[in-house]
């Protein structure tokens, strides 16, 4: 892959945007004469050269004719912009139909992974992972890989807006910077409410912005927040922040609550971390997790057990007691076990102990006492420093929640003279959004700098766009030190401004511009710091062209220590245990983010919205998860609207009957129900924040002591499957450890099944795939990759009912075991390109047939329908156009809005009704790269062809290559004992194999 | 006559077996010549009752229906169906299996049944052909207008193209059927032809009104009813007749194949070929029953539609209904039999899963119901055989629904697994196609010849010399009446 930086003159193109309309005059000689002639050509006209002017030869004449015809013809006339390529000075690098590709960072959350982002004719068209960084590799998550589809969100603001009116960014600069002139001649005060933001020069321009304004605030805040780990860290070891955590180093993982594969603060990192600590050629890690959904997280665990969110304190403490008398220390009084299953816990806490150092125990929950009785674990188990680094802390949440609460209450107190709300939405996810909006409206003027529309952009007075990340230079610090940059894939493709620059303009300075001020930044503040470049020049683009620059600051941290008083904790959550009532009628909520909308803000993203959840399976809303015992019990079924009642209200939800659900809690996903957003995400599911709550000056997400009623509504739920249970049939093989160390068969000596069928003979190359089940976390990222990838069309949550969901690649979710706490295996399905393909017996026009390099391939042009080709297929994985789904009037976003197609790949064609499609394993990027490598005179190698799913995955659990080719590590996974291919014995013989699901089991658990 | 003659012989009853049984009555009363002549003619010479027109009139609104649906269907696209990722088919080629089988029975008593010499045949065969004809082109639809791209049908057909080496799939059944649904169709068309030309003669000789007798001058070909003209047609009805004949057991062989072929549990059995045949007939006799009973109970001549008819009728739907009972058990029997533990989960899901309901019904109609057709009582009770037939056809249909829809709703990866739920323009489309088979229908006995008139006459024993040429028994028969 290539990867460029950005050069000066480049740097012009991006700062042109839209082309001038026809009304605009420059001159007032061009007003009065009309526009020059000339000026359609800013850089003259081209000369010819060769034939010389003085001897016309019969060619250049005509050339000439040519030219000149075309030339009236064209300055006549205007194109449409949107399929225009946006520059009038061709350049070097772009090359129509030639894709470029930009490293640049992500901001679909504050976890900033870098990205490369693939750019095909100057439009942003697909998201990768940038395997530069050392941070998070090659993967991306779900909500990572859809952020390109928002850059083309027909909601987003075309424009700055004052009062509900288009305005001109000087009159809204001028009124904001008016507010602020009085704000400072009246002692008022002015906030900036924002997200997390570990940008450095972000950080930097507020403090600037702060300097001119002595009566500055500047509070972040986080939806889902993590300020009970920075508080906890606080007393415990001075410092309020959140430990970077090495889940490669840990032999042993206790989770307590927190999704660190699915959505807790670095997921991609997390899952490539944990994946390569649990390569079972190795000695794979422990994973134990407490938790009352059921998680990505918990999915994936040798041992997980539910339990209630009031119980995990009493966990923490039951495990603190546990490792702090094996370690001598004494301060955990012994009083009640609050969990019933002691034994487990002996177990738990025997392999943390006998793991010391090489151990980790983390928990998400937002609760200081809690987190501090894990940080005491940690200290006594001699983690920290090892796989729980505070001295290169990760910067990638940092809001606060008392500060957030004080700012509400200083806003209702009209304390607050300006507000400028950058990149959160209160009024939506705040606990208390009425308390907000209130306080909203006291203050004198509110201003989001919010690129969309959103239910707190709603009631400001001025809304000043910021762009979309794919539009803006920018640069983040996820980790301590380590250092990522963002640049500009297109031009602003409406009239907004960087939320820096905003900024900038409102500290006084009347030109400002985020990339000069984000390069002197570096200039300044990391050139000094790193040894490798001599010229600042060179640091710069290589850290752009890279993506990452990892620049240890100069000062060396000392090892911190457990000073805090973690007995106090302890015993502050044994006296909570022991006041709590259990009543078996009264219920737990709890409140988790899901794993494609995260806290709501992508809920206008429809590849989110109809991304299937990695464990329900069901798109487009949320749901109450009920346990099966729970179900029984009320005699509740599937799709069953309930209403929960709670000390903060109530909500009505449809009932979703969850295998491995604790049975007194029912979780429910946030990121829901959002009312104000684009016609994607408006009123899709239930908005559940506001049954958060603050306690303690931190919000909590979860909450006890609710009834929950019949309403005797039902709301279909658009689940992708409905069946979760093998039925005892061969599809996902799994082996234990032991089996596996003791050598089973292998793929050479395993018997090839007869076959009555010729051998299918191949040209240069055969391709296959090889998926590692024991890898695979679920966590999605390459189904939206794919769609992505192959303009796989979005049908919305009807079609999705009538299980006509498109995704070429589905993730199946299969439970075994009991169904309170079953154990979950996550097969990806794609179609397996079998070489005795039942698709293409029964195709009666031939429009599916296997190419000479072992592709099953859909011929669309062909095909005329029949369907035969999908009730023959074994594994399902064919889709087929029911309705012409880019000319959808009940649907006109994504491919069916003329801005959304702009994130269409060209590459690959859009399907039109009627026909047949499926996995290619992306033939486009075969394709290409045999054509790269016979314009280079050289074999096809095997890191040339990534497919889409196999480069998002975080854990590498797609492999991808060339069967032919005995040294490639596909035909290398193939002769893995652990090699299978589901429903083998049909004889399909597909291309797409499998690695068996390797269980580890925890022997005295 | 020699056309008397070819088939006169089994006329005759062997005395000793006479003495037990009366001699069964092919024609009701003794009607001459002329009087058989006009009974038939009658409908197209008279103006039509108000039965008929209320019958018409309900045809063609389903018809209308049909046709709005199917334009707005290849509008918008088979989404509208109830479809979906793991059902590819449902209602579409139930349907189109269905009314392949109904077109069996014309057919089988043409071609078949004259080759075997069964006189009984003479007075069903024309309308039987007829819906054979109407039953194949409803059938016909359903493949064109299931695809994805309608426009694209022409696709399936091996004609030369400019497209480079580009040919259909020969390996497909559906090619195969392509091929055995069209040869079904031309011959039974030939064969409905031919068979008419004797009476589109006759119309020509009896009609006043110009325009149509122009239209029966084309179209008897210019028949004089010469010995030499009776000969020839003789022969080429009898070569028919053996072409046809094979056609009966290929063409829903060939429609099994669709399924026989695949490798979904519930769809991939080598039982299915004779299985599909018998039900097929099943299907096609209980049509025919049930529209012989309609035209017999609503148009005045019923004396060429007998008891005896029925009585057999009934017998070959009891026959053939056994066939088809005893298919269910065998693949019931095999699916535990053979082990196969996908097949062994379909077969339990088809009982107990939720088609069941389905499945009971079907065996409802199609194994209990013909079990009453072992009483000779019922096989001549008008009302009873009338639903009988009703719902024979209905169980057939509901077999084909059974054999489609719940061995794909099932499927090797559970994750998959769905179901489906049939939309109104998927009720809307089955109705419309019965619009398409009654309107025709309905048209057919208004303008030709219902029955075979010249076959009627061969079966008669229409003169005193005749009678006496018959056996004793016979003359007995005649004589007691």
């Amino acid at each position: 892959m290539k990867q460029r930086c950005r050069s000066e003159q480049e740097e012009k193109l991006v700062e042109i945007g839209e082309p001038p309309t026809s009304t605009y005059w420059k001159s007032l000689e061009e007003r009065r004469n009309g526009p020059h002639f000339t000026a359609e050509f800013p850089g003259g006209l081209p000369q010819l050269n060769g034939a010389g002017a003085g001897e016309p030869t019969r060619r250049g004449f005509l050339g000439m004719m040519d030219f000149s015809l075309a030339a009236v013809g064209l300055s006549g006339c205007r194109g449409p912009v949107q399929n225009a390529i946006p520059l009038l000075v061709g350049s070097d690098d772009i090359t129509p139909g030639v894709a470029n590709y930009y490293a640049t960072t992500c901001r679909g959350c504050a976890s900033s992974c870098s990205l490369v982002v693939k750019q095909r004719d100057g439009r942003p068209i697909k998201i990768e992972g940038n395997a530069e960084s050392t941070l998070f590799g090659n993967g991306t998550c779900a909500t990572g890989q859809a952020t390109v589809l928002s850059l083309y969100d027909d909601a987003r603001f075309r424009g700055p807006v004052w009062r509900g009116q288009p305005a001109k960014w000087d009159e809204l600069d001028q009124r904001v910077l008016d507010s602020l002139v009085e704000a400072r001649a009246g002692h008022r005060k002015v906030a900036l409410l924002s997200s997390t933001i570990n940008s450095p020069s972000t950080l930097r321009i507020i403090a600037q912005f702060s300097q001119q304004h002595p009566n500055f605030t500047h509070v972040m805040y986080d939806p889902a927040s993590y300020s009970g780990i920075r508080a906890a860290n606080a007393s415990s070891f001075g410092r309020a922040v959140i430990p970077h955590y090495a889940f490669d180093k840990a032999r042993v993982i206790v989770g307590l609550e927190a999704d660190f594969l699915g959505t807790w603060l670095s997921p991609v990192e997390f899952a490539r971390q944990y994946a390569a600590a649990r390569r079972p050629e190795g000695s794979p890690s422990l994973h134990v997790q407490f938790e009352s959904g059921l998680s990505v997280t918990g999915s994936n665990a040798d041992v997980r057990i539910p339990i209630a969110p009031s119980e995990l304190g009493a966990i923490a403490v039951a495990l603190l007691r546990r490792v702090a008398r094996k370690a001598g220390v004494t301060g955990v009084s012994e009083g009640k076990e609050f969990f019933s299953d002691a034994q487990k816990l002996d177990a738990v806490a025997d392999e943390l102990w006998k793991h010391r150092g090489e151990s980790l125990v983390v928990s998400g929950v937002n609760d200081v006492s809690i987190q501090t009785v894990v940080n005491a674990l940690n200290w006594f188990l001699g983690n920290i420093g090892k796989t729980v680094d505070l001295t290169q802390p990760s910067l990638q949440r940092t809001g606060d929640d008392s500060a957030m609460a004080e700012l509400v209450e200083a806003m209702n107190r009209g304390e607050i003279h300006t507000l400028i709300v950058y990149g959160v939405n209160p009024a939506y996810d705040y606990s208390d959004s009425q308390h907000f909006l209130e306080g909203l409206d006291k203050v004198s003027l509110s201003v989001s700098l919010s690129d969309r529309p959103d239910e707190t952009s709603s009631r400001v007075h001025a809304i000043c766009p910021d762009h979309h990340f794919l539009e803006a230079w920018g640069d983040a610090e996820p980790v301590a030190s380590v250092f990522s940059l963002a640049q500009p894939l297109i031009a602003p493709l409406f009239e907004t401004r960087a939320a820096q620059e905003t900024l900038l303009r409102w500290a006084g300075d009347p030109e400002p511009n985020y990339y000069t001020y984000i390069r002197e930044f570096w200039r300044k503040n990391l050139y000094p710091l790193q040894k490798t470049f001599d010229s600042f020049d060179a640091f710069w683009d290589r850290s752009l062209q890279d993506g990452v620059a990892v620049i240890p600051s100069g000062t060396v941290a000392h090892l911190p220590r457990l000073q805090g008083d973690w007995t106090e904790a302890a015993q502050t959550i044994l006296q909570g245990e022991e006041q709590a009532a259990r009543n078996d009628d009264r219920y737990e909520l709890h409140f988790y983010e899901s794993v494609a909308l995260r806290d709501g803000r992508h809920a206008n993203n429809p590849w989110l919205q109809e991304l299937p959840d990695p464990i329900s399976k069901v798109t487009w809303g949320n749901y109450a998860a009920v346990a099966p015992a729970l179900a029984n019990r009320l005699g509740l079924s599937e799709g069953e609207v309930v209403r929960l009642k709670t000390a903060r209200g109530q909500i009505e939800l449809p009932v979703f009957i969850q295998p491995g659900q604790h049975a007194r809690t029912i979780s429910i996903a946030v990121g829901y129900g959002r009312t104000l957003v684009g016609k994607a995400g408006r009123n899709v599911g239930v908005n559940v924040f506001p049954l958060t709550s603050m306690a303690a000056g931190l919000r909590t997400y979860s909450i006890r002591d609710v009834a929950l009623e019949k309403t005797g509504k039902t709301d279909l739920l658009a689940g992708t499957q409905s069946h979760f249970s093998m039925e005892g049939r061969p599809i996902v093989l799994e082996t234990t450890l032991k089996e596996l160390k003791q050598g089973g068969e292998t793929g050479e000596n395993k018997k090839a099944l007869p076959t009555l069928w010729a051998e299918q003979l191949h040209g240069e190359h055969s391709w296959g795939m090889s998926i590692d089940m024991n890898a695979c976390t679920g966590c999605s990222a390459c189904v939206v990759a794919c769609q992505a990838e192959n303009n796989v069309p979005v049908v919305g949550k009807d079609q999705v009912q009538r299980q006509r969901v498109m995704h070429w690649i589905r993730i199946d979710q299969y439970y075994s075991g009991p169904e309170d706490n079953p154990v979950s295996v996550h097969q990806p399905m794609m179609c397996q390109h079998c070489q005795n393909a039942p698709c293409e017996t029964v195709c009666p026009v031939l429009a599916t047939t296997t190419s000479s390099e072992g592709l099953n391939q859909q011929v669309y042009n062909r095909c005329i329908g029949t369907r035969y080709c999908a009730n023959n297929c074994p594994y399902k994985v064919r889709r087929f156009n029911w309705y012409n789904y880019t000319d959808n009037p009940d649907f006109d976003f994504n491919m069916a809005s003329p801005l959304g197609r702009m994130v269409l790949n060209p590459d690959v064609v859009v399907r039109s009704r009627g026909v047949m499609e499926k996995c290619s394993l992306c033939v486009q990027r075969i394709q290409l790269a045999k054509n790269l490598a016979l314009q280079g005179k050289r074999e096809v190698a095997e890191a040339d062809i990534q497919t889409a799913c196999q480069q998002a995955c975080p854990t590498q659990a797609i492999v991808f290559g060339d069967l032919k080719d005995p040294n490639s590590r596909v035909s290398k996974l193939r002769q893995d004992p652990r090699h299978y291919e589901v429903l083998e014995d049909l004889g399909v013989r597909p291309n797409v194999g499998y690695l068996k699901k390797v269980r580890n089991p925890m022997s005295n658990v | 006559m020699s056309a008397v003659r070819a088939i006169h012989g089994p006329v005759k009853i062997v005395p000793s077996e006479s003495q037990v049984l009366p001699e069964t009555r092919l024609v009701e009363g003794r009607p001459t010549l002329h009087e058989i002549t006009s009974g038939i003619a009658h409908p197209l010479e008279s103006r039509p009752g108000k039965a008929w027109w209320i019958c018409l009139a309900l045809a063609v609104a389903a018809l209308l229906n049909l046709g709005g649906m199917v334009a707005y269907l290849v509008g918008k696209g088979v989404g509208i169906w109830g479809l979906n990722n793991s059902v590819g088919w449902a209602f579409d080629i139930t349907n189109f299996v269905f009314w392949v089988g109904i077109g069996h029975a014309g057919t089988l008593i043409s071609a078949i049944l004259l080759l075997f010499r069964q006189q009984w045949r003479t007075s069903i065969n024309r309308s039987a052909e007829a819906m054979t004809i109407f039953a194949v082109m409803c059938a016909g639809m359903f493949p064109a207008i299931h695809m994805g791209r309608p426009w694209d049908a022409f696709f399936i057909f091996p004609y030369p193209n400019q497209r480079g080496p580009l040919w259909i799939n020969f390996r497909s059944p559906l090619v195969w059927d392509v091929f055995a649904i069209s040869t079904y169709l031309t011959i039974s068309l030939v064969f409905w032809y031919l068979g008419m030309i004797p009476d589109l003669a006759t119309m020509r000789d009896r009609t006043k009104d110009p325009v149509k007798k122009f239209i029966f001058r084309i179209l008897s070909l210019g028949w004089n009813g010469s010995h030499r003209t009776w000969s020839r047609y003789e022969v080429v009805s009898l070569i028919l007749a053996g072409l046809a004949t094979p056609l009966v057991l290929s063409v829903h062989s060939v429609v099994s194949m669709d399924f026989a072929t695949s490798v979904i549990p519930g769809w991939h059995t080598t039982i299915f070929p004779p299985y599909f045949v018998a039900g097929a007939i099943y299907s096609g006799f209980g049509m025919v029953l049930m529209l012989l009973i309609l035209t017999r109970q609503t148009m005045p001549p019923q004396r060429y539609t007998t008891l005896v008819h029925l009585d057999k009728m009934a017998k070959v739907t009891l026959l053939t209904g056994m066939i088809v009972s005893y298919a269910y058990m065998t693949e019931f029997f095999n699916a535990w039999y053979g082990g196969n533990l996908y097949e062994r989960y379909h077969f339990i899901n088809r009982a107990t899963g939720p088609y069941a309901w389905c499945f009971y019904f079907m065996v409802l109609c199609n194994v209990v119901t013909p079990q009453i057709l072992w009483f000779k009582k019922a096989r001549t009770n008008v009302a009873l055989l009338f639903i009988v037939s009703i719902l024979v056809n209905i169980g057939m249909w509901f077999e084909r629904f059974v054999i489609i829809v719940v061995s794909l709703h099932r499927t090797f990866l559970p994750s998959a697994c769905g179901m489906f739920y049939p939309t109104k323009y998927d009720v809307g489309i089955l109705i419309g196609s019965f619009g398409l088979f009654f309107t025709c229908f309905l048209i057919f006995i208004r303008v030709l010849p219902m029955i075979a008139m010249w076959e009627i006459k061969g079966v008669v024993a229409h003169s005193e010399h005749e009678r006496a040429l018959g056996s004793d028994a016979a003359a007995r028969a005649v004589a007691g009446d």
